[in-house]
């Protein structure tokens, strides 16, 4: 009796994640520098000013993939998830019979779907470039990018539970370009001055953006746990971030 | 199951605290089914705490608070809930009716989309999108949220802000019949005519503790029962003492009385004044019911303060 109460949870994950991919896909605004702005620096930095280079494409198409998936993430969940904070939305959805989880796990699902999408475009541009990579080697680069999803969903997750909308625009711009300029995305670490240099370390980015050259053969492999255990304590610290942030609504 | 006495909802001893000040201290009330129950008092009385703890919005600091024999952080407790929050933002760019339909989907007994609009009056507005409402038709989806899931406890803050007379009476029509069909309700507002015309029972609140609690009419009952309204040249001094007179204002170019014994109060009136012509006899408003039993409140706070 008392179980016809609540609806089945994975129906209410789906609806919840088709209504937040609709929702985003609906602010032309949002979605549009966020899935295009990707491609098109791809475009400009490693194939025209690449001049041809198939090694130079395949070495940016690794890292801008780690760089497609921060604005979804971090602007679908900071932004976004400020603006509903603010407007008393997830308050009502907190006091409803919906599933703790249902919001993130939308949240989540859209920040994928339009990764993805950046992800087609600049795998595209990519084969376009020149770029050659074995089966393999695809699959582990995919799995690379999408991963990256993780943290910076996390980082963007703790920043829209403090801030107000404003403030987590502004914040997320600066981690933003933060992420992609000292992980070294756009170009390699090494062109920045020495002391700039070490604070990749601390960024979720420039492992993300390491592990992805390996996978596209651009990189020694041997190494992968210098990357593998910081991204995870990274990420650990992202989840803390996120979690404390969500404590500080109920009162 | 739960019985059929048991409350809907109840606050036992319930205490809440911001720093230094105890809004609640040691509050118990409860909810009955099929009883619209409006909670009124001055700003900062405590009402929206009372709607808070209920609705495990807010955590009580001591007490308890059971929502249909639950903790009211328990899913299946909140699944028999519906509310209306003071500030509801709706999802700007999804339409009316995925607005109601997403939510209505956290219910498993939850009513058609299309039975929820109509009820809620927006069957006209399905298509729209929610960043294109008005502020009165915002308000209108926030209520139809809040009845989507056929909830058993309804929980309305300030509902009718925004709305013309027409949209206001539909929507108390709604609520009068959701507490017929055996739903309680809990209706938080400032508007007395709101009150008068939908509750049951009125509990008024100030500063953390229940002062009047009852119909409408037995609240208007507790205080002078009757206004008595004057034309006259005398000051209102004159009219204090005459028998039954609890309170004197002057209302414009007139007196007005406020009397537990209206009959010798005229008579009294007269008397003082025999040149008095044009009077009035009314029912204390529950406005005035309200003022009152605040101001004797206050008054008697202070008196065993001193």
């Amino acid at each position: 009796m008392m179980s016809a109460l609540i609806a089945p949870a994975p129906a209410v994950y789906a609806r919840e994640s088709w209504a937040e991919i609709v929702k985003s896909a609906r602010m032309p605004q949002f979605i549009i520098p966020t899935i295009a702005l990707p491609p098109a620096f791809y475009a400009l930095f490693a194939l025209a000013m690449g001049q041809g280079s198939a090694e130079a494409a395949t070495r940016a198409l690794a890292t801008f993939g780690v760089f497609a998936v921060m604005g979804p993430a971090l602007f679908g969940f900071g932004a976004n998830i400020a603006a509903e904070r603010e407007s008393g939305q997830l308050e009502l959805k907190r006091l409803s019979p919906m599933p703790a989880g249902a919001q993130i796990m939308a949240k989540l699902a859209a920040t994928a779907a339009f990764s993805m999408v950046a992800f087609v475009l600049l795998y595209g541009l990519g084969l376009a470039g020149g770029v050659v990579l074995t089966a393999l080697q695809w699959a582990m680069l995919v799995g690379v990018h999408t991963l990256a999803i993780i943290p910076f969903a996390l980082i963007g997750l703790g920043i829209g539970y403090r801030l107000g909308q404003k403030g987590a625009i502004a914040v997320a711009n600066i981690v933003f370009l933060a992420m992609a300029v000292l992980g070294g995305l756009w170009m390699p670490i090494a062109v920045l001055p020495e002391a700039m240099q070490t604070i990749a370390w601390a960024l979720p980015s420039y492992h993300l953006g390491e592990m992805a050259l390996m996978a596209a053969g651009q990189r020694e492999a041997a190494n992968l746990w210098l990357h593998v255990v910081p991204l995870a304590l990274t990420t650990l610290a992202a989840a803390v971030f996120a979690w404390t942030g969500e404590r500080q609504q109920a009162r | 199951m739960l019985s059929h006495s048991s409350p809907i909802a109840a606050l036992k001893g319930a205490t809440k605290v911001y720093g230094a000040h105890r809004v609640l201290d040691g509050f118990d009330f409860a909810l009955e089914a099929g009883t619209v129950t409006a909670l009124l008092g001055p700003n900062g009385a405590g009402k929206s705490t009372v709607a808070g703890l209920l609705t495990g919005r807010l955590r009580a600091d001591a007490g308890t608070v059971n929502l249909f024999g639950r903790d009211p952080s328990d899913p299946l407790a909140r699944a028999r809930m519906g509310i209306m929050l003071q500030a509801g933002g709706l999802p700007e760019t999804l339409t009316v009716a995925e607005a109601v339909d997403l939510h209505a989907g956290y219910f498993a007994r939850r009513l058609p989309t299309a039975a929820v609009l109509d009820q809620a009056g927006l069957t006209a507005l399905a298509g729209r999108r929610c960043d294109r409402l008005s502020g009165g038709e915002a308000r209108k989806v926030q209520f139809a949220l809040a009845i989507a899931g056929a909830p058993d406890l309804l929980v309305l803050d300030e509902p009718t802000t925004g709305f013309d007379p027409d949209a206001r009476r539909a929507m108390w029509d709604v609520v009068c019949a959701k507490a017929e069909g055996g739903a309680a309700v809990l209706l938080a507002t400032h508007h007395m005519d709101e009150a008068e015309a939908l509750a049951d029972r009125i509990v008024v609140i100030a500063d953390g503790r229940i002062i009047a609690d009852g119909a409408p009419d037995a609240i208007k009952a507790r205080v002078a029962a009757t206004a008595i309204r004057l034309r006259t040249r005398l000051p209102a001094e004159r009219f204090r003492a005459a028998p039954g007179v609890v309170k004197v204002e002057t209302v414009g170019a007139d007196l007005s009385l406020l009397t537990t014994a209206p009959r010798l109060t005229l008579e009294a009136a007269f008397a003082i004044d025999p040149a008095l012509q044009h009077f009035e006899v009314t029912g204390a408003s529950l406005e005035d019911a309200l003022a009152n039993l605040i101001q004797s409140n206050r008054t008697t706070a202070l008196k065993e303060a001193a």
